[in-house]
């Protein structure tokens, strides 16, 4: 993907919008411009076209003509000017006047819309050059002062004037509005360029800011300035929100991992020193036996230890399940798991009651739950003094299925309570460890009641027993059947 | 020698008491959590304690500490596995001697164990000698003038505490306590029965080294003059 910068874009957009009204602004002036000068123009070409129809006089001749004197005129010279009479006779015209026709009849002539009775305007091309020619009637009193008020003679005066000046006119007041233009858009960009980097200056703190987070070292200070920016105060809370839980799930994997080769190491350690032990001296064949089952009951610790934390792994990475998809029911599962101690219930004369509602299903897989309750059966059997009961107990409570696991042994600790579900929690050591422990079977529990949205606790007392209660949320579909009944 | 060893993993606490008692003829007491470790060690009568870092109740650094701050001069051993969180910088600050990771060999902690005793009590070769006694803590040997002296396992660590500290009077109490773990029911006279025998199969006359008797007040390594000129 190609990468492209936010100010980079903005001052574009800015531009493009100033760039568009300046070419807007240009041509309509272009359009104003011209026609201010083109009308201007048109007066001083009526003007002259006045002037000329006085340089228009008396020819003293006898059928009282009239005649062009072009020496009382002055006109500039690159002016076009023609005067006719009413029959057409050419009475006079400027030296350069191109050819001889008449404007009128001429081909390249063009005649413009405003035309009427008295005047016209032309454009005219002569000489590779454009003229406006204005062509007006004009009448020409001869002896004014005789009787009858002398001859009227009409004649038509065309006055031209190039367009080059008019034109050289226009274009210069509209470049000079183009150029202003342009030159504000330069400094609006230079300004534009300079603001957006100041005003960017709480995003790029912030930037840098998290930069400087890293695994090592999980301070992030967010600078002030983009705590109350309006736009970067949702990212600076969001970043804050996701570093604290991404580093308390780091330091946890980190205690586990430390934990796991701790335990580990001593499991390894505990082996070697008892093989280390054996060969440190001759020993008789009984003594190698017995040295050889410790060695192999070491190893059989060290084992569990691994399988305990390979199953924790894998009810941690089970992937989400389908919500309400999943219908185990409680009570049969707990009966075929108490059916896997029997052995153990019977040598310790310690027997596990069931009582409870018998058709709670509840949204947790089966497999999962079988282990919850195996982990839990166990720790009580372990600990429960022969001829007593474990109790238990199975119900409904609103939408969950409440799971009452009840011994009558030692019990735990005040203490030791708030770290019992701590993965390797070493509170009892001594006794985990003469019993088997690895200290991961009440993580385990709590992982499984964890995945499904479930809940556990445990209450204990010492000297008279532990009660572990374990909330499931029901399958959905299991409400229906009651439902119906109902 | 005495040594205490708190450890909480049962199996690993058994083995490495073994080997304290089987090599070198150590006394060991073990302790499971860090409380009981520590107020054994108040008791001040080890030559050495060795100390797992992880102990439930109370951790070994505070353990150590606790040592320290109360002017607790005995070598520490530290056990560790890599990767806890306390460096071995820390822990040698904190007062600790020397320290194995574990998984360790059985081998190198014994030998470490030795040396650090001996260190403690200022000697810093494994064989020690008074006078023409020269005693093998390696091969727990003694010889006398370069013949050997075959004793039992308790006349040789009674020696061996003696040589350690050659000169200085020795009580029956102290022997007793640096010699015998908590499982040994304590006689004085059982001391007395073997520093006697010590003594005769030991030999020699007025102007070799012997263990001289001073009622009431205990024992002493006498070296001769003659030899230390």
């Amino acid at each position: 993907m190609k990468s492209y910068s936010i100010t980079r874009r903005l001052i574009a957009t800015v531009l493009l919008i100033e760039l568009i009204s300046a070419l807007c602004v240009t041509s309509l002036a272009l359009v104003y411009e011209r026609h201010v000068h083109f009308r201007a123009f048109d007066v001083l070409l009526r003007g002259r076209a006045d002037s000329m129809l006085g340089a228009v006089q008396d020819a003293e001749d006898a059928s009282d003509n009239v005649m062009l004197d072009g020496t009382e005129t002055t006109v500039p010279p690159d002016d076009i000017y023609q005067v006719t009479d009413a029959s057409g006779r050419l009475l006079g015209r400027s030296p350069n006047w191109a050819g001889n026709s008449v404007p009128g009849q001429n081909e390249q002539m063009r005649v413009e819309s405003h035309e009427d009775g008295q005047e016209a305007f032309y454009q005219t091309t002569i000489h590779g050059k454009t003229y406006r020619v204005i062509r007006m009637q004009g009448l020409r009193i001869v002896d004014p002062g005789d009787k009858g008020g002398g001859i009227r003679r009409y004649v038509t005066v065309y006055y031209g004037s190039s367009m080059k000046r008019v034109w050289g006119a226009i274009l210069r007041t509209v470049s000079f509005y183009a150029i202003s233009s342009l030159l504000v858009l330069a400094c609006t960009g230079i300004l534009m360029s300079w603001l957006m980097n100041l005003g960017l200056g709480p995003l790029r703190e912030l930037a840098t800011a998290a930069s400087k987070v890293s695994v090592s070292s999980w301070t992030f200070l967010p600078p002030e300035k983009a705590k109350i920016t309006k736009e970067l105060a949702p990212l600076v809370s969001a970043l804050e929100v996701l570093l604290h839980s991404l580093q308390r799930s780091f330091e946890q994997q980190r205690r586990f991992v430390g934990d796991a080769a701790h335990e580990l190491k001593t499991g390894v350690a505990v082996v070697k020193s008892s093989l280390q032990l054996l060969s440190m001296k001759e020993r008789t064949p009984l003594e190698y036996q017995a040295g050889l089952e410790r060695c192999l009951a070491d190893c059989g610790r060290m084992e569990g230890i691994v399988a305990q934390m390979l199953t924790l792994a894998r009810v941690e990475e089970s992937d989400a399940v389908n919500p309400a998809s999943l219908q185990t029911d409680v009570v049969q599962c707990m009966r075929e798991v108490v059916l896997e101690f029997d052995t153990m219930t019977q040598l310790g004369q310690i027997p596990i009651l069931i009582q409870g509602n018998a058709s709670l299903t509840a949204n947790v897989e089966a497999e999962q739950f079988k282990l919850l309750c195996s982990n839990l059966l166990l720790n009580a059997l372990q600990h429960a003094p022969p001829n007593s009961a474990i109790n238990v107990e199975i119900e409904q409570e609103d939408s969950q299925a409440r799971i009452k696991i009840r011994d009558q042994g030692e019990g735990i600790p005040a203490e030791s309570l708030p770290h019992i579900f701590e993965r390797f929690s070493r509170a009892e050591p001594s006794r985990s460890r003469k019993t088997g422990g690895t200290g991961l079977g009440l993580a385990i529990c709590k992982a499984v009641v964890d995945k499904c949205g479930g809940s556990i606790e445990i209450q204990s007392k010492v000297a008279r027993g532990t009660t572990v209660v374990v909330r499931l949320p029901l399958a959905h579909t299991a409400s229906y059947p009651s439902m119906i009944a109902q | 020698m005495r040594v205490l060893l708190i450890e909480d993993e049962v199996r690993l606490a058994e083995n490495v008491a073994s080997a304290l008692r089987e090599g070198p003829g150590f006394a060991v007491d073990c302790a499971e959590d860090g409380v009981t470790g520590a107020s054994l060690a108040e008791n001040r009568c080890y030559d050495l304690i060795i100390l797992d870092l992880m102990l439930p109740k109370l951790d070994g650094i505070s353990v150590l500490k606790r040592l320290r701050t109360g002017k607790d001069e005995t070598p520490v051993l530290i056990l560790t596995a890599v990767g806890e969180v306390t460096s071995t910088i820390s822990l040698l600050n904190a007062g600790a001697d020397d320290y194995l990771s574990k998984p360790f060999d059985l081998g190198e902690l014994l030998a470490r164990a030795k040396a650090l005793i001996r260190r403690g009590k200022g000697v810093a070769h494994p064989t020690l000698s008074a006078g023409d006694l020269v005693v093998s803590t390696l091969e727990q040997t003694v010889h006398r003038a370069g013949e050997a002296i075959t004793l039992s396992p308790m006349e040789y660590r009674i020696l061996e505490y003696l040589m350690h500290r050659p000169r200085v009077i020795i009580s029956k109490r102290e022997l007793l306590e640096h010699l015998y773990d908590y499982n040994w029911e304590h006689h004085s006279n059982v001391i007395e029965v073997h520093v006697s025998n010590l003594r005769k199969k030991l030999g020699g006359n007025e102007q070799q080294s012997s263990i001289e008797t001073l009622r009431g007040r205990g024992y002493r390594l006498l070296v001769t003059r003659a030899n230390e000129e």
